[in-house]
């Protein structure tokens, strides 16, 4: 997509005023996205993206608010920010992400259950508006539409006390999930605020670090002590790659480990790994060397194969090897091999702290 | 208290006089009852082996033939016990022909076998009943690894029709060959407990059987990738190995059928160490290969290092027993995937654990057997390592090649005709509703599976 070719969507979707329209305009995003693929430079292309759904998302929500108004039930009565989570927080989200979401509003003095009805209803309205224009809900029931990921601040600061008391599995699955949180819409210092309790919290039990690491690593990368690559045996994908689990979230999760033991407030696993390289938490051959990798893993996410069930994009995360030329296999190898010596590095950090 | 004590041991001598008055026994009736005891030990071993079996097929198969499954074993052990007795036996070991040239290739005499209430201490080292009964329970051990290549698919008719054959006919003439005293027994073929005999003869028929059969349903897609058909029970089919490797003992260390200078504890040794050096090896393989320590992979590398270890028990060192074993747990790792990619569906891995592992434990004879154990033992020489010949490998490969193509054909000749005349395999939709109910009418999990059509009236 060209730049005027892009402003001009933007344009477009800003102008919708029905979520048809804006699932009119995201089918023809995924045309042109799919004929880029191949020619494009990948981080720029997943910058493109992102725009999109962002702007696609800030829409959605837009809209609902208006249609919130449209019932009679007003307009939104505090500040509030829609976050997004998982990839749509990092700002990788594919053709094909899913909804992982949260709403963050202002603490009102009065009306406490008034405020708490309308992002209850808003949020159920977003979510709807979204799976319309394509974005399946989370299997895992992150969504602002869940009373659990829809609070006020000082909620919020509630549940995270809560979580750092018992770090049990869950809770630090969802510590986690909050690290990668990004404000798409609405006032974002809410996020900044959600955030500094979110830092202060973590840096201050140095035990939830290695609970993060504990439930981050089951993740293995796929390369075997060959340094084959770890294909599906059998089923439908027999002889595909799980680039999702096996490649891209070992390194998302490990470039995380080591931006939230240095209080990196950025979201996006590359803009992590050059920050953890400018405040010399690695050396810039390492980070050089990342980023390279985490690169070329992005570029194979985009081509997994995709496909639209129940009118929304799904997608499984893996590749068929016989898409991957020759020189693509030995890049992903090494690829694989520096992601596994991250994970081990990032390992050892994060458990070292403690002994 | 004492006065009872007197009366009751002067009771015990007149009621029981031959205690206190038999003439001692002599040394050779003391060797012939040993023998006979460590031999009929050894046969309740083997045919226990076939709990292994019923443990093996059913967890690794589905729910609704595992009482078809278990059943079977029963029946065609039952069977197998009535032909054997009445043909079997004879081809293999009956010696009416020792003089004519047809002996080479098959026996003749003893059918309906009839072996006499005792053994006679001065010309025999044990009774031939108990000779008959550990042999019937070898083959029935390889008819037992056959049917892994039946399973999940085939008619119950068709294991009736194929036990009366492979029985009476096609297991005997191989024993016949190596053990019988037949032509590759001239040749000095070395199998001391039956890797060709048994277990390569079991798994080449259940290779013909799947083949003729075809894959089961929803074993491969359409575009030739495979699907995994998980077995219901992993736990079934650990016990399984267990059962197996404890009857083993029986099948390797028992083939001594003597106990004379104590030589079946060291067969038994190194059965154990092949055992242990192939389920080790498949582990880690498969951990290396695949990224996973896969159970059934070490579950299938313990059971082929005992194969491998079968023909070669009595004839190597401790150390080549080890590697005998951790070369077969690799090979049957990778024989697995050869027969997934080949597109042959072997639901109980007969193929890769009874046949790669029984070629490749028949040939590891020529390699690593000593020449000082192949003359304790009195059959062939020492292999290419102890003495720098070839020649008892090129012995060790005929045995492969004949047993292995003799089977092959007359298989292919009994179960081709038998699909073309009664059919082998049940109908589609007696395959989907399992065996259990289409050939038996009552599933072996009632209460987990529900007879179709049941749910509609109630």
């Amino acid at each position: 997509m060209s730049d005027p070719a892009r402003s001009q969507f933007a344009k477009k979707i800003a102008s919708a005023d029905h979520i048809d329209g804006i699932r009119c305009l995201r089918d023809q995003m995924h045309e042109q996205m799919e004929a880029l693929l191949p020619s494009r430079p990948v981080e720029q292309l997943n910058e493109q993206l992102n725009e999109m759904h962002d702007a696609i998302i800030s829409r959605a929500i837009a809209i609902s608010e208006a249609e919130m108004a449209r019932m009679g039930k007003g307009s939104p009565p505090v500040p509030y920010a829609y976050l997004l989570f998982g990839s749509g927080g990092r700002k990788e989200q594919t053709l094909s992400s899913d909804q992982d979401s949260g709403v963050v509003y202002q603490d009102s003095d009065t009306n406490i259950e008034e405020v708490k009805t309308y992002f209850k209803e808003l949020c159920t309205l977003i979510v709807e508006n979204l799976i319309a224009a394509g974005y399946p809900p989370c299997e895992g029931k992150v969504l602002s539409d869940n009373p659990e990921w829809c609070h006020s601040l000082s909620e919020w600061g509630e549940k995270l006390n809560g979580w750092f008391k018992e770090p049990e599995w869950e809770a630090v699955r969802y510590l986690l999930i909050i690290a990668d949180g990004r404000c798409v819409y609405g006032d974002s210092a809410l996020v900044d605020a959600l955030k500094d309790m979110f830092y202060t919290d973590t840096l201050g039990h140095p035990v939830i670090i290695r609970r993060m690491t504990e439930n981050t690593m089951r993740h293995k990368v796929l390369v075997g002590i060959f340094g084959q690559l770890l294909k599906e045996r059998y089923g439908e994908d027999a002889g595909s790659l799980d680039i999702k689990y096996g490649a891209y979230i070992p390194m998302v999760n490990s470039i995380r480990l080591l931006a939230i033991q240095a209080n990196l407030r950025e979201t996006s696993t590359l803009e992590r790994i050059r920050r953890l390289v400018k405040e010399r938490h690695i050396s810039a051959e390492d980070g050089l060397g990342y980023e390279q990798a985490f690169r070329f893993i992005m570029r194979l996410r985009l081509m997994t194969t995709e496909q639209i069930e129940n009118g929304v994009y799904e997608n499984n995360g893996k590749l068929p090897s016989s898409k991957l030329s020759k020189e693509m296999t030995d890049e992903l190898k090494s690829s694989l091999r520096l992601g596994k010596r991250l994970q081990k590095a990032a390992y050892k950090q994060a458990m070292g702290r403690l002994t | 208290m004492v006065k009872k004590t007197f009366l009751a041991l002067g009771l015990m001598t007149i009621v029981f006089p031959v205690v206190a008055f038999a003439a001692d026994p002599s040394g050779a009736m003391l060797d012939m009852g040993l023998n006979s005891l460590w031999v009929m030990l050894a046969f309740i071993l083997v045919l226990l082996m076939q709990g292994g079996f019923i443990l093996l097929e059913a967890g690794s198969t589905r729910m609704k033939n595992a009482g078809h499954v278990a059943g079977k074993t029963i029946f065609t052990v039952g069977l197998a016990a009535l032909i054997y007795w009445a043909v079997g036996y004879g081809v293999a070991f009956g010696g009416a022909n020792a003089e004519s040239t047809l002996s080479k290739f098959i026996g003749w005499g003893d059918f309906f076998v009839n072996p006499g209430t005792s053994g006679d201490p001065a010309s025999e080292g044990f009774p031939s009943a108990v000779f008959f009964l550990f042999q019937l329970a070898f083959a029935a051990i390889s008819l037992s690894i056959a049917w892994g290549g039946f399973a999940e698919r085939a008619k119950l008719s068709s294991y009736v029709v194929f036990t009366l054959f492979y029985i009476a006919v096609i297991y005997p003439v191989v024993a016949h060959w190596i053990w019988g005293g037949g032509w590759l027994a001239d040749h000095g073929a070395q199998d001391f407990a039956g890797s060709t005999v048994v277990h390569l003869s079991g798994a080449v028929a259940a290779f013909v059987a799947t083949v003729l059969l075809k894959p089961r349903i929803g074993k491969f897609n359409k575009d030739g990738s495979a699907n995994e058909i998980l077995g219901h029970n992993q736990v079934f089919t650990a016990l399984s190995v267990l059962l197996l490797w404890v009857g083993w003992f029986g099948f390797n260390a028992g083939s001594t059928v003597a106990i004379g200078d104590g030589f079946f504890t060291y067969v038994a040794f190194t059965t154990m160490l092949g055992a242990g050096a192939g389920g080790v090896a498949a582990l880690m393989i498969s951990w290396a290969v695949t990224g996973k320590a896969d159970i059934t992979a070490m579950l299938n590398g313990t059971l082929g290092g005992l194969v491998a270890i079968t023909a070669s028990c009595a004839f190597v060192d401790p150390w080549a027993a080890v590697v005998i074993g951790l070369v077969s747990g690799v090979l049957v790792f990778y024989s697995v995937k050869m027969f997934e990619k080949l597109k042959v569906d072997d639901p109980i891995y007969a193929l890769s654990v009874h046949g790669m592992a029984g070629i490749w434990g028949t040939l590891a004879n020529g390699i690593f057997a000593t020449q000082e154990l192949a003359d304790k033992v009195g059959v062939g020489t020492g292999g290419l390592i102890d003495t720098g010949s070839w020649k008892q490998l090129w012995v060790q490969l005929e045995s492969v090649v004949f047993a292995g193509a003799f089977v092959l054909v007359s298989s292919f000749i009994v179960l081709g005709i038998m699909k073309k005349v009664m059919g082998f395999r049940v109908t589609e939709e007696q395959e989907i509703i399992g065996l259990d109910l289409s050939e038996h009418g009552v599933y072996g999990y009632p209460e987990q599976l529900k007879k179709p059509g049941q749910g509609i009236q109630g």
